[in-house]
């Protein structure tokens, strides 16, 4: 498959020429260039993501959300996205995921060379996407072990790996467990039942470093941690990352960006990134809010 | 219409009851015209087939059995078949058995049994009635402790405990199903658990029909099993009642069965109740329990046989202080009525209750109704009740019929109810989706899992894994395709 190279300054680019079934619009126009700090040498070999002018309705009310996303990240980048709420952050990340509540109108995702929109949303999460929800949906009645064991197997038996039975898989999982902090009991516990905010989210990311991901897309995992539990998952976010994976973050605060280092950080506003910038973006914007920097 | 143009409709009157003490077989029906007019002829015909029957198998019975006979027999006289009109039938179709001819089952002791012998890796201690008989050939009651009786109100030789039993037995007033299981019930089998007794192990009781009609055939055997509960003050027993006969046949036939379960106060009786009879059958059963202060019952049921499946479940509070735990999962994966109608009625203070009720309707044709009635009446202060009841409608044209309904005249009690119906929760199956499983295997896990909830409550683990396996193995060929 043909990928398009394109530099900051031209505004159109070359369609992909393979006949597939789209399920999807797909759309091909010119677009506004965008102001992006890239790395000087853009080789596609480094490109795990890359999303051009993403637009996006709610799909039940046709509302428009996201209004030209422009977003590269290359392997083992952490890029973090901040934004004063409404600004389409979540939803950036659910379309991503390949949310129903969504329908894109516009514009494309590339992911290790795929095409993201053409595929369902277990088969993005198999391709190593992994996203970490807000809020967390309780599942009563499945256990966390057999759910995580579903979702492992899942992903083995399309690498063509053996799967593991329970025990196995027990045996996998349990160590796994310090990373974040938890006991041995809340495997027997259903899915996010009774858990407080905090057990939730480290409960997301447990299944990050059980089912591992190259591109971890963390929708503010921070919300609701107090101090400890935020350094619990930092750590074990951190203990993820490797040069090969990379991260996006959505968070409101300062505080998450000085456990987990960004590379890039991006201000989101009205349905698309404003600016991009460094660590000082965001200091900034702690000291002075978003009016300092639009 | 004159009276004496209908009088020459009715059965012919005859003399009234010889008065005395002697267990004579009379024939109560046969009344005056004035009473007979009350009366639904088809009712009275049954009554009398199911009169006939017992007496010509039993002799005499005890005087409990006797007196439960008279009092049935009296309201059966006065009871019509319910109509859609009368409202605990409201949703209930019974014209499958209205319109069968009903005949009663007389035991054959020796006809095909051994087929039977099958039951013994069943729980021990366990008892097995067949067709509403007791059969102690198939029975283990060998690990019951001392003071605990299992067994037929006839073999009862303690006179102390017969004067017990018959304050208790029918003091209670059902419908007209319970009615007929009264005049039907060939014998009572009493489960009797004395003070501070606590059994070990769970009793199991094994219900089993084994005269079945085709389908097709307008004939319905009936059998009446009767059970009575006694739990003195203290006493712990675990009960599981079995009603098996599935087979994955659909032979007919109709269980019309009754237990009633006194528990005395700071008993504790854990109820968990199977019902896995053949789709082709109708199974009517009444629950009638009486909970005396601080004690605690907690029913655990999952039904998911027969064509029609009535379960009536009244607790009555006797005492403060009692804890209820009700919890049950219907199931109706072709074309099945699943029915459950409870009553909790609260008269006395610090009363604790928790009611769920789950329902998966998989068929088209599939239906299902709830009414849970709670009464909290004016004694009844500082009471806690929830209940809870959840619907999963996986097929179009899927019937559920739900009535969640708390009268309460106290005015210090803390009550909930709530009631859904609905598909999977488009969260919950993206949840799933996002960590790679694909949609159809998160949809079975699911609807696996709005079961697991109920099943979780019984007590026996591996009963939970049985009845886990059973519902499992229904669910997936019922599967709606094209999710």
């Amino acid at each position: 498959m043909a990928m398009a190279l394109f530099s900051p300054t031209f505004s159109f680019r070359i369609s992909t020429s393979a006949p597939q079934r789209r399920r999807r619009r797909c759309f091909v126009q010119s677009s506004q260039a965008t102001v992006a700090i890239e790395a000087p040498s853009s080789s596609t070999t480094d490109l795990l993501l890359q999303v051009k002018d993403l637009s996006a309705v709610i799909a039940e009310s046709k509302q428009t959300i996201l209004k030209g996303v422009n977003l590269t990240v290359r392997h083992g980048e952490v890029h973090a996205v901040m934004g004063k709420n409404g600004s389409g952050k979540s939803t950036f990340a659910k379309v991503l995921a390949g949310h129903p509540d969504y329908e894109v109108t516009g514009g494309s995702i590339m992911y290790k060379g795929l095409d993201l929109l053409e595929m369902e949303p277990e088969e993005r999460a198999i391709a190593g996407l992994f996203m970490s929800f807000q809020s967390p949906v309780e599942i009563p009645g499945v256990s966390n072990i057999d759910f995580l064991n579903m979702a492992y197997n899942a992903r083995r038996r399309k690498l063509g790996l053996p799967e593991l039975g329970p025990i196995e898989f027990y045996g996998y999982v349990a160590p796994k467990l310090e990373l974040v902090n938890m006991k041995t009991d809340f495997l027997n516990r259903n899915v996010n039942e009774g858990f407080s905010g905090g057990e939730k989210k480290r409960n997301e990311i447990l299944q990050l470093a059980v089912l591992g991901a190259e591109f971890a897309i963390l929708d503010e995992i921070d919300s609701g941690l107090d101090v400890d539990a935020l350094q619990d998952v930092a750590k074990a976010v951190n203990g993820v990352l490797t040069s090969k994976n990379s991260v996006l973050m959505i968070t409101h605060y300062l505080r998450l960006l000085e456990f987990i280092k960004p590379t890039y950080i991006h201000i989101m506003e009205n349905g698309r990134i404003v600016k991009t910038g460094d660590i000082s973006l965001a200091e900034t914007l702690e000291r002075e809010g978003y009016k300092a920097i639009s | 219409m004159s009276l004496s143009a209908l009088n020459s409709y009715l059965p012919k009157p005859c003399a009234p009851p010889r008065p005395g003490g002697r267990p004579t077989r009379t024939k109560v029906f046969a009344q005056p015209p004035t009473l007979a007019i009350l009366s639904d002829p088809h009712v009275l015909r049954l009554a009398e087939t199911l009169e006939d029957s017992i007496a010509a198998s039993s002799s005499s019975p005890p005087p409990p059995l006797q007196k439960l006979r008279d009092i049935s027999s009296q309201s059966l006289l006065t009871t019509p078949w319910p109509s859609r009109k009368d409202e605990p039938f409201r949703f209930t179709d019974t014209s499958f058995i209205r319109n069968s001819e009903v005949h009663p089952v007389t035991l054959a002791p020796t006809q095909n049994l051994d087929v039977l012998s099958g039951l013994a890796d069943s729980i021990s201690p366990n008892i097995a009635i067949i067709d509403g008989y007791l059969v102690e050939s198939l029975s283990n009651l060998s690990e019951l402790p001392d003071g605990v009786f299992v067994g037929r109100l006839s073999d009862l030789n303690s006179k102390g405990l017969m004067e017990k039993v018959s304050k208790y037995v029918s003091n209670f007033q059902g419908d007209l199903f319970w009615s007929l299981n009264g005049v039907g019930a060939p014998d009572v089998v009493l489960v009797y658990v004395p003070e501070g007794c606590k059994v070990e192990k769970p009793l199991g009781l094994r219900f089993v029909s084994m005269n079945r009609s085709y389908k097709g055939s307008k004939s319905l055997p009936i059998s009446n099993p009767r059970v009575l509960v006694l739990v003195e003050k203290g006493g712990d027993i675990g009960i599981v009642e079995e009603y098996v006969g599935g087979d994955g046949d659909d032979r007919c036939y109709w269980t019309n069965s009754v237990m009633e379960v006194v528990v005395g106060d700071g008993a504790k009786v854990s109820h968990s109740y199977i019902q896995t009879q053949s789709l082709g059958a109708a199974h009517v059963k009444w629950t009638s329990v009486s909970q005396g202060s601080k004690s605690v019952y907690e029913l655990t049921e999952v039904s998911t046989g027969g064509k029609l499946s009535r379960h009536n479940v009244h607790v009555k509070q006797e005492g403060p202080d009692t804890v209820t735990e009700l919890s049950s999962f219907h199931l109706s994966i072709g074309d099945q009525l699943q029915d459950l109608h409870s009553k909790l009625v609260l008269d006395h203070p610090r009363g604790f209750s928790r009611q769920l009720h789950k329902v998966i309707v998989a068929h088209s044709l599939g239906q299902a109704v709830f009414d849970g009635n709670v009464q909290v009446n004016r004694d009844a202060q500082q009471t806690d009740a929830g209940q809870l009841s959840r619907s999963l409608l996986l097929e179009p044209r899927a019937t559920v019929n739900v009535k969640p309904n708390l009268q309460i005249i106290a005015d210090d009690v803390k009550c909930s109810h709530g009631a859904a119906i609905s598909d999977l929760e488009e969260d919950q199956l993206f949840y799933f989706e996002a960590r790679g499983i694909d949609r159809s295997t998160a949809r079975k896990a699911l609807i696996f899992s709005f079961a697991a909830e109920v099943i979780e409550h019984f007590p026996d683990v591996t009963l939970q894994k049985k009845v886990e396996n059973l519902i499992r193995t229904l669910l997936t060929p019922a599967l709606p395709s094209g999710v």
